[in-house]
């Protein structure tokens, strides 16, 4: 049974447990949407455990990232650098319009000396601007450039609809056969909830509008295709699902799956925009078969803009109506998602609060000829987030409430204490005690204006079981870890050497982590934040199973039974006799030739699930220019077991930059009448620079659960936060994002006019 | 970006020798002149230019030269932003030249970009930029920011193009009164900066400055401004690096706690560096206060039309001006 991971009443799973086995909810990433699903699996809590996180060494500490010199210093090789004996650079030709029928003439291109081969990609109809047409491969990536812009194409143009109002409008050309406009709920009758809102006494209503997000990933999506015919390819893919890449790429390439390795050392960000090998994995397939010859193909900039997804945008119309106490009495919405040709992750409405009322949410999505929508780091909930923290906002200051405690009426039963206590930690850090104006904005003279807004997360972060690891030790007592997982940049080495120290009492460089392969053992893709709660239990088992298996060989030597040993740093020893003891070297060369090897797989009570989080912001904002800067963030976050508490604060800060930008600066600008990406690029399309980011305080809570994904919640609520603070500071309420001076301007010139 | 044949000339009048000639308009864009690269390579690789040949500057001696004299500036049109943002001297007479210099994008842009270079870019409006909107300035018929999103759109001078000049050391300059030395192979010749840029409606619309195809803009000199304070104030949307929403040059010189002369430009607002005389004469004899910060931003904006969506321009810019004001007055 799949569940929306967001119904927080579906708690309980569909029926008892069977004997010896137990229910496990399980986060699932399909094309990087998670779905929760309850599993039922083998009751495994007598397993390997965690143990007592204040005698770890290296578990839940502070450790810098093992690759992190190999970045820094650019040893690291990414999918972009892999350079190999004869490769050939591809291009790629986008469709200059949003929809046409094309036809190519190939041949000015292959004219071109240096052009090795040309190939048409797609049928001829083009239904999103942009679409990638054509490839062309060349002995340089200059000369494919000139041969992609050699091809002949010639457009049989028709209408189009590059933008929501377009799309909508009467006689609208159709961007598909399925209608522009689409519903995605059944229910229409709203006589209910009217009804309901009617009879609250407090009415807030409002439209928010969410602009469309680029994930912007540092390296661009692509792959270079080591084939030189024969039965046998390796692909280096800047992906987030090395899985994902074999089967495509064996299906273009004329291959089994199992002739095809995927090798992902490094990526370069993917923000859930890169699973699959996509149009350009492709073409680039396409073109290595042709010739026999390596290809190397990644995107520029424009074609990642224009071509490799984004975060879908939307319109929430909501109406809440509230009693004098402050409860929420009723909550209407009108979801309307904005992705594209595709249909937009869901905008989970209403997000976290007041879900004991009437509630009645309309979704529907409005297609346009743009690139569809991907799934993007936390799909739908920030979006979610922005109305419903603005809307819950708007009705504590029209209830005269605290902004805390209005949250606290609304926050739903089981749910209440979690944020309160995280809440209340977030104003403590913000400073919200002493915040002169709490439920009214400043409405001195003063010409800089403070303001500081709150907003909480809501996220699965549960593991499943699709990750086999493998330990190895030698005889010379040389420890490996090994997995086909990728990192996504969150550091999936450092954890997977660090997991695997503590339990042999090694130190973090004496374990070599080997990852990014498809030949090692399974791992799932990286989305919905389930890499390390899936992966980490795994390692946890593997070395686990390494070390009994150790002991096994060693117990012997020191005349006791296995399970009587422990180990100690660098060596191994008998518990209650402490000076039996043997060093590691000498316990591994005990081992002989073939070393040890043990398996692990997923343990679910060694991960969990579930998972809050509160930000706080705190800005200025100039009322002379309009100018907001923000100049503090806190986030106080629950996520089970940390397992590198240097890497998860940054990857939480990360999360506050992220929603920083998408609050301030970020946004696709699309013209309607020409059908132009007017910003595919990285100065028209902003982004949080270093100066931009404020002061920042990452905070985890004890939390006594097993391994939990929290990347998503962490860029959830920052933008939510701003905007309150912004309204909080000068009074303007922003119901659209980016969070601009103009916006800022424009609204304080009305509310002088009054 | 297409191919291209990179030449390194020894000197100037090698350079002058392989421009085409004066009314040569059809070939000005055959060879472009590089200094530091921080526009022409972006025009290059978005095939907004496809020159057959690309002249290095940095070969040529004598581009370079910075040199002051009893607070008189020689700036080469091959200084680099770095060199005017990093020199104390200028920072003392000419505050808001050093600061516009600092203003300009990134630590990267201001090390690789020269001033000849920042006066001479070309427009940063999103429609100029997208290679398939062949717009006005591109030689087509249309300013497709006039009815199109023109957020970062001119609201003073535009017309028939809207494009607003993105220098943000042309504002200073202008308002440090400093002129600019052009050659050609006919010899040199010196216009007042001021009359360096042109609007659209004046000179030629795909052009932005007096420069004939046969020219090279070679040096800037700045006057001593004795006895004047300054400061160039940017509005940026992205603090880490941005090109101007609006930016204000102001110098004033102070007598007895009043204003005896004023020099006010404007950037980011208009397709050239728009300077405010009738402002400038309203704040003489003035102390400075609400009432004249008010007064001068009326002024200074006066005769503005705002486009569908930069009507914040004008309060904006307003604010800047009182900021500027205020801050120079010490207030």
């Amino acid at each position: 049974m799949a569940l929306d991971p967001l119904r927080i009443e579906d708690e309980k799973p569909p029926r008892p447990a069977a004997s010896g086995k137990k229910w496990v909810r399980v986060t699932k990433a399909v094309n990087g949407i998670d779905t929760e699903v309850w599993e039922e699996v083998a009751d495994d809590s007598g397993g390997p455990q965690w143990g007592a996180r204040e005698s770890m060494r290296l578990i839940s500490r502070e450790i810098p990232r093992v690759d992190g010199p190999d970045k820094v210093t650019g040893r690291a090789v990414f999918s972009h650098d892999v350079r190999l004996p004869g490769m050939a650079y591809a291009r790629v030709l986008r469709s200059r319009v949003p929809a046409a029928k094309v036809k190519l003439d190939l041949e000015p291109a292959r004219k071109i000396p240096g052009v090795l081969a040309v190939v048409e990609l797609g049928d001829g109809e083009v239904r999103w601007l942009g679409r990638p047409i054509a490839a062309v491969a060349a002995t340089t990536p200059e000369i494919a450039e000139d041969g992609v812009r050699a091809i002949l194409a010639t457009y049989e143009e028709q209408g189009f609809a590059v933008t929501a109002e377009q799309a909508a409008a009467d006689n609208a050309p159709k961007v598909n056969s399925r209608g522009n406009v689409r519903a995605l709920s059944k229910n229409t009758d709203t006589s209910e909830i009217d009804k309901a809102l009617e009879g609250s006494p407090v009415r807030v209503k409002g439209t928010w509008k969410i602009p469309v997000q680029h994930h912007a990933s540092l390296e661009s999506h692509g792959v270079v295709v080591d084939y030189r015919g024969g039965d046998e390819a390796t692909v280096y893919a800047s992906t987030q699902g090395t899985f994902t890449i074999p089967g495509d790429a064996a299906g273009r390439l004329g291959l089994k799956p199992n002739q095809v390795t995927a090798v992902v050392e490094h990526m370069g960000g993917g923000f859930g925009s890169k699973f699959g090998m996509g149009i350009e994995g492709e073409a680039a397939c396409l073109l290595a078969k042709e010739l026999a010859r390596p290809v190397h193909l990644m995107l520029d900039r424009s074609s990642e803009f224009h071509a490799a997804g984004n975060r879908s945008g939307g319109e929430h119309q909501i109406e809440i109506g509230v009693g004098r106490d402050g409860k929420i009495l009723a909550f209407k919405a009108r979801v309307t998602r904005h992705g594209g040709v595709g249909q937009g992750s869901g905008h989970p409405l209403p997000y976290i609060y007041a879900r004991d009322n009437a509630t009645f949410v309309e979704d529907r999505c409005i297609h346009t000829n743009m690139d569809s929508s991907r799934a993007m780091r936390g799909p739908g909930h920030p979006q979610a987030s922005f109305s419903m923290e603005g809307a819950m906002d708007e009705c504590a200051y029209a209830v005269g409430m605290d902004l805390l405690e209005f949250r606290r009426i609304n926050l739903p039963e089981g749910k209440r204490e979690l944020y309160m206590r995280q809440l209340e930690r977030c104003a403590e850090l913000i400073g919200w005690k002493a915040h002169p104006h709490k439920q009214a904005p400043d409405r001195s003279d003063a010409e800089v204006k403070l303001g500081i807004g709150f907003a909480i997360a809501r996220w699965g972060g549960g593991g499943n079981g699709q990750c086999k690891v493998e330990v190895r030790i030698a005889q010379d007592g040389s420890v490996e870890v090994l997995s086909g997982t990728q990192d996504l940049g969150t550091g999936t080495r450092t954890y997977c050497a660090s997991i695997v120290a503590e339990e042999l009492g090694l130190e973090l460089a004496a374990v070599r982590a080997r990852i990014g392969r498809s030949t090692f053992g399974n791992a799932n893709a990286s989305g919905g934040s389930t890499t390390s709660p899936s992966l980490a239990p795994s390692v946890k088992h593997a070395s686990h199973n390494a070390r009994v298996a150790l002991f096994e060989k060693v117990a012997p030597l020191l005349g006791a039974k296995a399970s009587e040993l422990e180990v100690r740093p660098g060596e191994i020893r008998v518990a209650a006799t402490p000076s039996k003891r043997i060093a590691w070297k000498d316990a591994c060369a005990a081992l002989g030739p073939n070393g040890l090897s043990a398996q692990g797989e997923w343990q679910a009570h060694l991960a969990g699930n579930d998972i809050g989080g509160a930000q706080a912001a705190k800005v200025s904002v100039d009322t002379l220019t309009g100018e907001v800067r923000v100049l503090e963030m806190v986030a106080v976050q629950d996520c089970g077991l940390v397992l590198n508490l240097l890497a998860a604060k940054s990857q939480l800060q990360g999360g506050m930059v992220q929603s920083l930008s998408y609050g301030l600066f970020e946004e696709r600008v699309v013209d309607p009448d020409l059908g132009l990406f007017l910003n595919a690029n990285f100065e028209d399309y902003k982004i949080a620079g270093a100066q931009d980011i404020p002061a920042m305080k990452a905070v985890f809570e004890d939390d006594p659960r097993g391994v939990i994904g929290m990347s998503e919640a962490a860029i959830i609520p920052g933008h939510s936060a701003i905007a309150n603070a912004i309204h909080n500071a000068c009074g303007v309420r922003l119901r659209e994002m980016p969070l601009t001076a103009d916006k800022i301007l424009m609204g304080l010139a009305a509310l002088k006019k009054g | 970006m297409k191919s291209f044949e990179f030449i390194a000339p020894r000197t100037l009048d090698q350079v002058v020798e392989l421009l085409p000639g004066p009314r040569d308009l059809k070939a000005r864009d055959r060879v472009k002149l590089l200094a530091g690269g921080q526009d022409l390579l972006g025009e290059l690789k978005e095939y907004l230019v496809a020159p057959e040949q690309v002249l290095n500057l940095k070969t040529v001696p004598g581009l370079s030269t910075f040199a002051e004299r009893d607070s008189n500036y020689e700036v080469g049109a091959l200084v680099t932003l770095a060199e005017l943002e990093q020199s104390a001297t200028l920072r003392r007479t000419h505050a808001m030249v050093a600061e516009a210099a600092g203003a300009v994008g990134s630590v990267q842009i201001r090390n690789q970009g020269t001033v000849g270079g920042n006066l001479c870019q070309r427009p940063r409006c999103w429609y100029y930029r997208h290679e398939q909107a062949v717009c006005i300035k591109k030689g087509g018929s249309e300013c497709f920011a006039y009815g199109g999103l023109n957020k970062y759109n001119a609201i003073l001078g535009g017309g028939p193009s809207y494009i607003v000049h993105p220098s943000d050391l042309a504002p200073a300059l202008v308002a440090a009164g400093a002129s600019a030395t052009i050659r050609s192979k006919k010899g040199e010749r010196t216009v007042e900066l001021e009359r360096f840029f042109t609007l659209p409606s004046e000179g030629a619309v795909t052009r932005e400055n007096v420069l004939a195809p046969d020219e090279v803009l070679v040096r800037v000199d700045i006057p001593a401004m004795a006895g004047w304070t300054s400061t160039y104030m940017k509005f940026r949307e992205r603090s880490s690096y941005d090109f101007a929403l609006a930016a204000v040059a102001l110098a004033l010189r102070m007598e007895g706690g009043r204003i005896a002369e004023a020099r006010l430009v404007l950037g980011g607002v208009a397709p050239i560096p728009w300077r405010c005389e009738k402002a400038e004469k309203a704040l003489v004899g003035r102390k400075v206060d609400a009432k004249i910060c008010a007064l001068a931003g009326k002024l200074a904006l006066e005769g503005a039309e705002p486009l569908a969506h930069n009507a914040y321009k004008l309060p904006l810019a307003q604010g800047l001006i009182t900021k500027a004001l205020r801050k120079l007055a010490g207030t």
